[in-house]
């Protein structure tokens, strides 16, 4: 029975993308145990909306977090929409998923360098950045902006994007794969970060779905859950979606899951483009929500499932707005794979949960 | 599959039924939620199953009452019952990483419910606003006919003025006056 | 083996032209609707203040008294509302990058008086 300590991790340590506090308690360089702490960016960012009406709140939702910008404006936007029953033109709704999966192919791929970097590939963590630089220049080509996009409003989006620079994203993201494909083979069939992986963290399906895990964590662990199958919006428009999952249910499995759902984006945003309507872009959207009104909405980022909820009173601020980001609801799973590894894969398995703290903490 | 979601209402007593109905029927938890109303707090809590999202609502929870946690049969509500703890003042038993307070260690206790002076305003605005439109519509109904028309668009300028800046409204106001005496001016 | 997994690329990155530029000797060249800054045209201006209930960060200043509009290009986060809502379109984005300063401080421009055009000035004759 060797002796237990705790060692504090975080909330500065160079593999955090953001910061998140773990007292981990260790046994002889195993962890029985580790307990959350979250807090160090709470801006408050939920109690503006007493001061922005919600027009320009939509702007406020685009800055909790910057690799999820865009689906927080969505999710905003829609879930406005379904409270004061506005109908989004067609044409609007598949520009929105035109680039909200650029949004998750930028986050897979950012992902996928920041996994690197925690086990010490600095090299794959250069070149996934570099690819990713793709996808930023096709965003400032459309919408002006690299990351914060400021391209949706209530009632639909306010630039459009012309044959032409649907021809350039085609182009790109052609372009994207095939070196994409090299990088994938790098992370997938290299032993020494299959030695890292493999067999790490890992949590069962009936845990995943005891502890209500979403996203491409559950997904590993075999659970078939993905918002883009009930069709909100455009994406009840594809002809086919079926969610990538895996029943590994380790670090591998997620970094499995999350690379094969970039190939499916790329997929998706081809038939997209293939079938887009013409028509207009926006709606005008006036008046305020009704007294009491609420409403709820859920959009697949790509962390996970994000739910978003808001409540009117009658004015043109709007009473209440919600977001629960995927990650507060992974963290429970977090700390559940976290119990029994070892020290050194700390890590990489919280890097595998792709915690985004900002988007936790608002 | 389709989405829908619906609101229905629930009570603290049935609460701990509720959850472990739910796990039993294979629904998934989706998240809690607290809102800040006139008279408390409102407490949401979603779950989800083959695509129909259902938010169950407590409503108007005192500072006073006790909710019992959900973390046995669901986990990972920890992070929301400690939210709500922290930022609205609920009082919730029994959490299973329970932070006491320190989860967002904020300066003020319950932020959440301090109501900031632009909503309030905005508030009482609309709260004025409608009052007079529904002094307006009765009066209507009862003179009733061709004067119930006028009222009705009457009424419907008058919440647009008094929705706008009074500076703004004043010289609205100037203008039509002018508008109507020149329109007599000239019928004359 | 895994050393050769990105020999490909590591390679192929001697010979190709560099992903990165030699900043501040080089600079990349402005794509057009970067959202840049706001320019203002003072002489469209009529100073109704939509832009200022419209900016969700209060950076715009509008002084009908004075004759002045004024930005805090700190505060402005480039989201574009205000050259969307103007009604007499007199603001635009330029896509050149905002500069830097060592202190914060504000634009200031001066709204010259409205010319009056031929039309404007026979409906004020008929008026009075």
């Amino acid at each position: 029975m060797g002796k237990q300590t705790i060692i504090p991790f975080g909330p500065q340590h160079p593999v955090l993308p953001e910061p998140l506090h773990l007292d981990l308690v260790v046994e002889d360089e195993k962890v029985i145990e580790a307990i959350p702490q979250i807090g160090f960016v709470h801006r408050g960012l939920e109690k503006l909306v007493e001061t922005r009406d919600y027009q320009q709140f939509v702007y406020v939702a685009e800055r909790i977090c910057g690799i999820c910008a865009f689906g927080h404006s969505m999710g905003y936007a829609e879930t406005v929409e379904r409270l004061m029953g506005v109908e989004v033109p067609e044409r609007a709704q598949y520009l929105r998923v035109i680039w909200h999966e650029l949004s998750r192919i930028h986050s897979h791929i950012l992902w996928l360098g920041l996994a690197a970097d925690a086990f010490g590939y600095e090299s794959l963590f250069m070149h996934c950045w570099r690819l990713r630089e793709r996808v930023l220049d096709i965003f400032q080509k459309t919408c002006g902006g690299r990351v914060i996009l400021s391209v949706v409003k209530v009632g639909g989006v306010v630039r459009d994007i012309d044959v032409a620079q649907l021809k350039y994203i085609l182009d790109v993201l052609e372009g994207l794969r095939a070196e994409y494909e090299q990088i994938c083979r790098a992370f997938l069939k290299d032993t020494s970060v299959k030695n890292r992986t493999v067999g790490v963290g890992y949590i069962s399906t009936e845990d995943a779905l005891g502890l209500s895990m979403v996203g491409p964590f559950a997904r590993a662990s075999n659970v078939d859950y993905d918002v883009r199958s009930l069709g909100i919006g455009a994406y009840g428009q594809l002809s086919d979606f079926q969610p990538i999952v895996s029943s590994d249910g380790d670090c591998y499995a997620r970094m499995e899951v999350r690379t094969r759902e970039v190939v499916q984006s790329i997929e998706i945003i081809k038939e997209m483009i293939l079938r887009m309507p013409q028509g207009p872009i926006a709606v005008d959207v006036k008046g305020a929500p009704a007294d009491g009104a609420e409403s709820s909405m859920v959009v697949e980022q790509p962390r996970g499932e994000c739910y978003y909820y808001a409540r009117g009173n009658g004015t043109k601020y709007l009473d209440r707005m919600r977001m629960r980001t995927p990650t507060s609801q992974n963290l429970a799973g977090m700390t559940v794979a976290l119990a029994g590894c070892d020290l050194a894969d700390v890590n990489t398995i919280i890097l595998t949960i792709d915690p985004c703290i900002s988007c936790t903490e608002r | 599959m389709t989405f829908q979601s619906q609101f229905v209402p629930l009570s603290i007593e049935e609460l701990p039924a509720l959850a472990v109905r739910c796990k039993d029927d294979g629904w998934r938890f989706v998240q809690m939620l607290a809102v800040a109303v006139e008279d408390g707090v409102n407490l949401v809590y979603s779950f989800m199953k083959d695509g129909v999202l259902v938010n169950h609502e407590i409503a108007s929870v005192k500072p006073e009452d006790h909710v019992p946690s959900i973390t046995d049969t669901f986990l990972a509500a920890f992070v929301f019952e400690n939210e709500a703890h922290d930022l609205f003042g609920v009082q919730i038993d029994n959490i299973a990483i329970d932070f006491g307070g320190h989860f967002y260690a904020v300066s003020q206790t319950s932020p959440m419910t301090v109501i900031s002076p632009a909503q309030k305003e905005a508030r009482e605005k609309a709260r004025k606003l409608a009052a007079a439109k529904a002094a307006k519509e009765a009066k209507a109904a009862k003179e009733g006919g061709e004067a119930k028309a006028q009222d009705g668009e009457d009424a419907e300028l008058e919440a647009k003025l008094a929705a706008m800046d009074p500076e703004k409204a004043a010289k609205v106001r100037a203008a039509m006056a002018a508008k109507a005496a020149k329109a007599e001016g000239k019928e004359a | 083996m895994g050393v050769m997994k990105l020999a490909g690329m590591t390679l192929a990155g001697l010979v190709k032209q560099p992903e990165t530029i030699q900043y501040p000797a080089e600079e990349k060249p402005a794509i057009p609707g970067h959202k840049g800054r706001v320019t203002v045209d003072v002489a469209q201006c009529i100073l109704c203040g939509i832009c200022q209930k419209r900016c969700p960060c209060g950076a715009i200043a509008v002084d009908k008294a004075s004759r002045s509009w004024t930005i805090d290009r700190f505060r402005c986060v480039q989201c574009g509302s205000c050259v969307r809502e103007c009604p007499k379109h007199c603001l635009t984005m330029d896509p050149a990058r905002p500069a830097v300063a060592a202190k914060k401080h504000l634009d200031s421009f001066e709204v010259p008086e409205r010319q009056k055009t031929k039309a404007s000035a026979a409906k004020e004759s008929a008026q009075s």
